[in-house]
């Protein structure tokens, strides 16, 4: 029953992670919460259904998903924030606007999603079965899909670690978070790296959304919960951290799958605000996030 | 922001006419439109809530929502429970939510931007589950608020087709003028001076002897006062409290109300409100004027709203204020 539990909790955790580290891609370049990934990650997943029920074949959907994600992503980037840290600098608002036209954003895309697609509960299958392994005779609740989620999950992470640490691209990547002004004097085009950014987080939640909804159904509002687990751990993690954002998610899904199994599932979020404000009265910046100093 | 000074008796003589003028008016309107006015009241006192939060004090918060839901609980389960008078029940209401608000404002004053927007997004998801762990809350029923018609005296005030919704209107036009004359003048006050220096420069106003995080908790303290003031007015129009009628789409329309309003702007919270109520009417009547399927009308409201969110944000940033309204008042100033 304990492993059981685990491995459920991994496998969604898993999910959390790849929701909370396109969020942390994007906060890290950007400093925006990107409330409209869920909008995002579920358009991106529409997409894929819509080709399923073209070719009739989950593996054909699933990188040409992943691809139409890394497309909104960078189209949110260059159509939509770009104008906006232009045009908002300032005044009271300056802080909230990114969260205000975020969620604008979200609910555009959800509504344009409803009015193509309609709001009814979708089925979009994989190929994989969703019963549990069976040894001799025990049937335990970790399905091939749910490793199919982990192993995806984990293949993305590994790629972008690769990406982060050992190419040229990721270097830029972080030298334009960590000081956008003098990555710049360096010569490295800031804001086409924030759009690759943007791109691979629109990539991450693609992912998500395309290998969990097989285990539920899709509707516009279907991958809110996800987005709203995935900011938790994100924030739990510390926002500027990716390694923080897979633990976090980690964190998160195992306590979520142990709390589900032995307490009930309908306190899970309230679990996980108790969590969180846990790790923020200890760490207001998250497990792995910097302490910063005064800056004024 | 603040430029016109009136003193307090003022600012409450002048509510008051305009309390006495929409009493009066009320005789005057249909059925639905006392009930959408009593919707607009309580959506002002809901969107004044994060306007003095995130405004004035320069935090926010995703989750007032779930604070609302407290104030809608505390006040059903006091009437339904314990039999106390509705007007009672509405402070008993008031009086949980500001405990809450407090102990959410301690947390809240240690954080900052996003961690603050995730904690109060993980509240408002995470709090309306409570309501299904404890047989006393009601579960998926939820809490009966029905608070019937209005008093004998009151009909009798009121001329002879007192409805409900008549009553609902009064009660609630009365609760967003008495919030609006507090908000003003705490606003004025030095408490509301602490709270836009320490939003405007933390470092400056500390040293100039403000207590930055006894001034956030108080902001936050206040703010869920009148938020929980707002639920419960908001559980007293529906008649019944559930778990459902507090979602997180109520969290962010209040917060899309305050924007629409321009964050730092009291009066804004009217026209915010309005707005959040006449967008669902205006988008039905397009839909069927478009002979639209159930597809767009299930959507056309949400489109509206994010499309007008969006177009607030990036072009009028300081919400939907006349410009021109404003400029003509400079010119008889200078005259």
């Amino acid at each position: 029953m304990f492993i059981d539990t685990l491995l459920i909790g991994i496998s969604s955790g898993a999910i959390y992670s790849l929701m909370s580290l396109a969020l942390v891609l994007v906060w890290r370049s950007t400093r925006v919460v990107n409330f409209a990934q869920s909008g995002q990650a579920v358009l991106s997943t529409y997409i894929g259904y819509e080709i399923t029920a073209k070719t009739h074949n989950y593996w054909v959907s699933l990188p040409l998903a992943i691809l139409c994600g890394a497309l909104i992503g960078s189209l949110v980037d260059l159509l939509f924030m770009r104008l906006l840290s232009k045009r908002v600098k300032s005044g009271p608002i300056s802080e909230i606007a990114p969260v205000i036209a975020t969620l604008g954003l979200l609910g555009l895309i959800q509504s344009v999603i409803g009015l193509i697609w309609g709001n009814a509960f979708l089925q979009y299958p994989s190929p994989l079965s969703a019963k549990g392994f069976t040894f001799g005779s025990h049937t335990i609740p970790f399905s091939p899909q749910n490793l199919f989620i982990v192993l995806a999950s984990a293949v993305v992470l590994a790629i972008f670690g690769v990406i982060f640490r050992f190419t040229n691209l990721g270097l830029a990547l972080r030298a334009s978070s960590f000081a956008p002004e003098i990555a710049q004097l360096a010569g490295i085009r800031v804001s086409r790296v924030r759009n690759i950014g943007w791109s691979f987080a629109g990539a991450a939640g693609a992912v998500a959304g395309a290998v969990i909804t097989p285990t539920s159904t899709l509707s516009p509002n279907s991958l809110d919960l996800l987005f709203v687990s995935g900011f938790i751990a994100a924030v739990i993690g510390g926002l500027d951290s990716l390694v923080g954002a897979v633990v976090g998610g980690l964190v998160l899904g195992v306590s979520f799958s142990f709390i589900l199994q032995y307490i009930s599932s309908s306190v899970t979020f309230l679990a996980g605000f108790i969590i969180l404000m846990i790790v923020l009265l200890v760490r207001p910046r998250g497990i792995f996030g910097k302490r910063v100093g005064r800056n004024a | 922001m603040l430029r016109r000074r009136l003193s307090p008796l003022q600012r409450a003589g002048f509510l008051a006419l305009v309390g006495i003028v929409l009493l009066v008016a009320s005789r005057f309107i249909g059925e639905l439109r006392d009930y959408q006015g009593a919707q607009v009241a309580v959506y002002i006192i809901a969107i004044s809530s994060i306007t003095l939060l995130t405004g004035y004090s320069g935090q926010i918060s995703l989750g007032h929502g779930a604070v609302m839901a407290i104030g809608g609980y505390g006040a059903a389960l006091s009437f339904s429970l314990w039999q106390f008078p509705f007007v009672i029940a509405i402070l008993f209401g008031i009086l949980v939510g500001t405990i809450a608000g407090f102990v959410l404002g301690v947390a809240a004053a240690r954080l900052s931007g996003p961690y603050l927007a995730g904690t109060t997004l993980a509240l408002a998801v995470g709090l309306p589950t409570i309501a299904d762990q404890f047989k006393v809350l009601g579960g998926e029923q939820g809490l009966n608020f029905d608070i019937g018609d209005a008093p004998s005296w009151v009909r009798k005030l009121g001329g002879s087709e007192f409805t409900q919704y008549k009553w609902f209107f009064w009660i609630a036009v009365i609760a967003a003028l008495i919030s609006l004359w507090a908000i003003t003048n705490l606003l004025h006050s030095n408490y509301g001076r602490n709270w836009r220096a320490a939003r405007n420069n933390a470092v400056a106003a500390s040293l100039a002897g403000i207590n930055v995080a006894r001034g956030k908790i108080l902001a936050f303290t206040v703010s869920s006062a009148l938020a929980s003031l707002a639920g419960a007015l908001f559980g007293l129009l529906l008649g019944i409290v559930t778990p459902t009628a507090f979602p997180l789409s109520l969290s962010f329309a209040i917060v899309t109300g305050a924007v629409l309003a321009g964050v730092s702007n009291l009066a804004g919270s009217i026209v915010g409100a309005v707005v959040l109520v006449a967008i669902p009417e205006v988008s039905g009547a397009l839909a069927t004027h478009l002979g639209g399927s159930q597809k767009v009308t299930a959507n056309l409201p949400g489109l509206v709203t994010s499309l007008l969110l969006i177009l607030v944000v990036l072009f009028m940033p300081h919400g939907l204020r006349v410009r021109r309204f404003k400029r003509v008042k400079n010119l008889i100033r200078t005259k």
